[in-house]
C-alpha cells in the first residue's frame, strides 16, 4: 500500500514512516504542504495521512485541492488541537477520519487499516474469501484456519489484490502500490513474487486465488464471505 | 467630518442659513407689493382729484384749470405729473410740472378701464373716463398720473438694510444658542469617552453613573465586554497556573526514575509511557478548557440545527463502520445564545460518547421551551445510576481526573457551567445512556 505522510516535524515524521514501512507499508515523505500535494498529485497513493498544522500550505487546503482534482483515496487528519470546530472542518473539506495527537502508533495503525478496508467495501478486519482469510490487522493469511507465513512483499501483494477482489489490477499498477517510488519497473520480480505466492497459498492448485490475464494483469478471485 | 458635532452644527447652520434667507427674499417681495399698492391707490386719487377740479365751458366740454390744488403739479420735475389725452391721442392736457418731459407710451383706454405700470423711473397710473357734454354726446379721454420712483426705491433701501440686519442678527443668536444646544446634548457621549480614558489608565474598572437612555445600551454591552475580557483573563491565568501545578507532579516523578539505576530499562519504558499519557491528558484537558470563549453576550445566536446537522455528518463519516440510526428531532429555529465554536465543542464530545457507545442507535432531540434543552441518547451499555454523579460532577482538576473516562465529556461539562446551563443523566429508552442539556434563558 502506498503511503503519503504529510508531517512538517522531522523526528515524528521520520518516526512514524521508519514504523509505518515496518509494518508494510510504502511510505511517501513529506515535509511541508507543497512538496504534500505535489507527491498526492503524482504518485498512485492508496491512503495519505496529513498533519493539519504546516508552516506553508494547510492541511485543509491540500485535502480540499486534493479532492477538487478528483483523488478519493482515504486521508486521516493529524491534528494537535482537536476542537470539533477543526474534525468537523476537516471532514468537510474531504478528509475520512482524525486522531488527535499525540497518538498511539497503534491506534494510527487500526484508523489506516480501517479507511482502507472501508474504501474496499470491507466492515470487519478480517477478508474472508473462503477457505482463505486475511487478518489485516495481524497481517496474517489462514486457508482452511492454516496459517500460512508469507514474506512482507508477498503479504502485500495479497492484501492489494484481495481489497480489489474482482478487478483486474495491471502489473504497473500493483507494482507500483507495492514499492517505493524507485523500483526498476521492468524486473520479472513480480511474476516470481506471485508464482512463489500461488505455491504457498494453494499447493494443490485447487482454489486458484489468483488469475493472470496475459498482457493485461492479474485478478483475485475468491469471493467474499461472511461480513462485508 | 467625522464628528457629530461638526455633522450636526454643519447641517443645522445650512438649515438656518437657507430659512432666513427664503424668510428675507419673501418678506422684501410682500413689503415691495405692499408699497406698490399703497402707490396706485395714491395715484388714482390724484386722478379722482383732477377730475373733481376739472370744470365745464359754455359748450359742456371738460376744461382742466392751470393751477391746482396739489402744488407739485406747479413746480416742474417736482416727481408728480400728470397728462390727459384726448381719443385721438392727442395731448388734451398736461400739468405744469410735466412741462419738458417726454410723455410715456400713451395709450388710449376705454373708460373705465385702468392700468399701473412702471416705465423707466415712473410709476404710471391710467385711467380711461367717458365726459358726457351738453349735447348729449360723449366724450372718451384718458388720465395718465406719473410719480417719480426715486421715493419708492429710497423707502425700499431702509428697509432693505433693516431687514437683513435683523434677520443677520437673527442668524448670529441662533446660531449661538444652538452651538450650546450641541455642547449640552452631546456631553454625555464626552463624559463616556472620558471614563473609558479612565479605565484605560486604570482608573477604573467599568463604566459607572448615570447615562442618557440612548446610550445605555451601549455602556451595559461595553461594561460586560470589558467583564468577559477581564473573566477570560482570569481563566487563562488559572488555567496556567493549574497547568504548570499539574504538570510538575508527573515530571518530577520521571525526573526520579531517570536517575534510579535500579529501575530497568524495560521498567523505564512502561513508566514513561504511563507518565505521558497523564501528561497528556493533563495538556489536552487544560487548554481546552482555557479554550472556551463562554461569550454570551454580543453574540449572534447560534442555529442549533445547523451545527447538530454538521456534527452529525462528522460523526457518521468517522463512525461509517457501525451504520448508525440516527433519529434527529430538532426544534426548528432553536438558538443558541452564545459562541458557535464553544457550542460545537460541547455537543460534539457529547453525541461522539453517544457514537461511540451506542450500539446501532442514537437520537438527538432539541426542544426549545423556556430555554434551549438538547437530548443526546444511545442504545449502548450505559452508566449504572451509582456513576452517574461522578459523570455529573464539576470542576474537578485535570490530574484528580479519571483518564478513562475521556476528557471530552469534562470539557463540555466545564462549557456547560460557564454558560450557566445544567448537565443531566438518566436512562434513555433505547436502552443506553441519556444525557440532558438545559440553558434556561431569559
Amino acid at each position: 500500500m502506498h503511503l503519503l505522510l504529510i508531517e512538517d516535524d522531522t523526528p515524528l515524521l521520520e518516526q512514524l514512516a521508519r514504523q509505518l514501512e515496518a509494518r508494510g507499508y510504502a511510505v511517501a515523505k513529506a515535509g511541508d504542504g507543497t512538496e504534500g500535494l505535489y507527491l498526492g498529485r503524482e504518485l498512485p497513493v492508496d491512503i495519505a495521512i496529513i498533519d493539519l498544522g504546516l508552516p506553508d500550505i494547510s492541511g485543509m487546503e491540500i485535502i480540499r485541492n486534493l479532492r477538487r482534482e478528483g483523488l478519493d483515496f482515504p486521508i486521516l487528519i493529524l491534528t494537535a488541537r482537536g476542537r470539533w470546530e477543526e474534525k468537523v472542518e476537516g471532514l468537510e473539506a474531504g478528509a475520512d477520519d482524525y486522531l488527535v495527537k499525540p497518538f498511539q502508533f497503534e491506534e494510527l495503525l487500526a484508523r489506516l487499516n480501517a479507511l482502507l478496508r472501508r474504501s474496499g467495501g470491507w466492515a470487519s478486519p478480517v477478508l474472508s474469501f473462503h477457505p482463505l482469510e486475511l487478518d489485516t490487522m495481524a497481517q496474517q493469511v489462514r486457508v482452511d484456519g492454516q496459517p500460512v507465513e508469507l514474506t512482507a512483499y508477498e503479504y502485500r501483494v495479497l492484501e492489494y489484490l484481495a481489497l480489489h477482489a474482482g478487478k483486474v489490477i495491471s502489473k504497473s499498477e500493483l507494482t507500483e502500490h507495492i514499492y517505493d517510488q524507485d523500483y526498476d519497473r521492468d524486473s520479472n520480480v513480480l511474476e516470481v513474487l506471485l508464482s512463489r505466492l500461488r505455491r504457498k497459498l494453494d499447493p494443490e492448485g485447487s482454489i486458484r486465488p489468483i488469475e493472470t490475464l496475459r498482457g493485461r494483469g492479474y485478478r483475485f478471485n475468491l469471493q467474499k464471505t461472511g461480513t462485508s | 467630518m467625522n464628528s457629530i458635532h461638526a455633522r450636526l452644527l454643519v447641517a443645522a447652520t445650512l438649515v438656518l442659513a437657507g430659512f432666513l434667507l427664503a424668510a428675507g427674499v419673501a418678506l422684501e417681495q410682500g413689503f415691495r407689493a405692499g408699497l406698490e399698492d399703497a402707490l396706485k391707490d395714491k395715484l388714482q386719487s390724484v386722478i379722482y382729484g383732477l377730475l373733481a377740479a376739472a370744470d365745464v365751458d359754455e359748450k359742456g366740454r371738460m376744461v382742466l384749470p392751470d393751477t391746482l390744488a396739489e402744488p407739485r403739479f406747479a413746480s416742474p420735475d417736482s416727481g408728480l405729473y400728470a397728462w390727459v389725452l384726448t381719443e385721438q391721442g392727442k395731448l388734451f392736457w398736461r400739468s405744469p410740472s410735466s412741462l419738458g418731459k417726454a410723455l410715456p407710451d400713451t395709450v388710449v383706454m376705454a373708460p373705465g378701464e385702468v392700468s399701473f405700470s412702471r416705465s423707466g423711473d415712473l410709476f404710471v397710473f391710467t385711467q380711461g373716463i367717458g365726459w358726457e357734454d351738453d349735447k348729449g354726446n360723449t366724450r372718451r379721454y384718458t388720465y395718465q398720473v406719473a410719480e417719480d420712483g426715486a421715493a419708492f426705491e429710497e423707502q425700499m433701501r431702509v428697509f432693505r438694510v433693516s431687514l437683513w440686519s435683523w434677520l443677520v442678527g437673527m442668524a448670529l443668536v441662533l446660531l449661538l444658542i444652538q452651538g450650546l444646544i450641541l455642547r449640552w446634548g452631546l456631553r454625555p457621549l464626552r463624559a463616556v469617552e472620558r471614563d473609558l480614558e479612565d479605565i484605560r489608565e486604570g482608573l477604573r474598572s467599568r463604566l459607572e453613573g448615570r447615562y442618557p437612555r440612548e446610550l445605555q445600551g451601549l455602556v451595559s454591552s461595553l461594561n460586560s465586554l470589558m467583564e468577559h475580557s477581564l473573566a477570560v483573563q482570569e481563566r487563562y491565568r488559572t488555567s496556567l497556573d493549574d497547568l504548570a501545578h499539574s504538570l510538575k507532579t508527573p515530571m518530577a516523578y520521571l525526573k526520579t526514575v531517570i536517575q534510579d539505576p535500579a529501575v530497568s530499562c524495560e521498567q523505564l519504558r512502561g513508566i514513561a509511557d504511563e507518565q505521558l499519557q497523564r501528561l497528556d491528558h493533563i495538556v489536552q484537558h487544560q487548554l481546552r478548557r482555557a479554550a472556551v470563549s463562554a461569550r454570551s453576550t454580543l453574540v449572534a445566536p447560534v442555529a442549533v440545527a445547523p451545527v447538530i446537522d454538521r456534527l452529525l455528518t462528522t460523526l457518521e463519516k468517522i463512525y461509517a463502520e457501525k451504520h448508525m440510526q440516527v433519529e434527529r428531532q430538532l426544534a426548528p429555529g432553536a438558538t443558541f445564545r452564545g459562541d458557535e465554536s464553544d457550542f460545537m465543542e460541547m455537543l460534539g464530545n457529547l453525541m461522539e460518547n453517544a457514537f461511540k457507545y451506542g450500539s446501532s442507535q442514537v437520537r438527538v432531540t432539541v426542544e426549545d421551551r423556556d430555554g434551549l434543552r438538547l437530548t443526546i441518547e444511545d442504545d449502548g451499555p450505559g452508566i449504572a445510576p451509582e456513576i452517574w454523579p461522578q459523570v455529573l460532577r464539576r470542576g474537578r482538576r485535570a490530574d484528580e481526573a479519571n483518564t478513562g473516562q475521556g476528557i471530552g465529556l469534562t470539557v463540555s461539562r466545564e462549557i456547560i457551567r460557564l454558560y450557566g446551563g445544567a448537565l443531566e443523566a438518566g436512562r434513555s429508552a433505547l436502552g443506553g445512556l441519556k444525557l440532558t442539556v438545559v440553558f434556561v434563558q431569559g
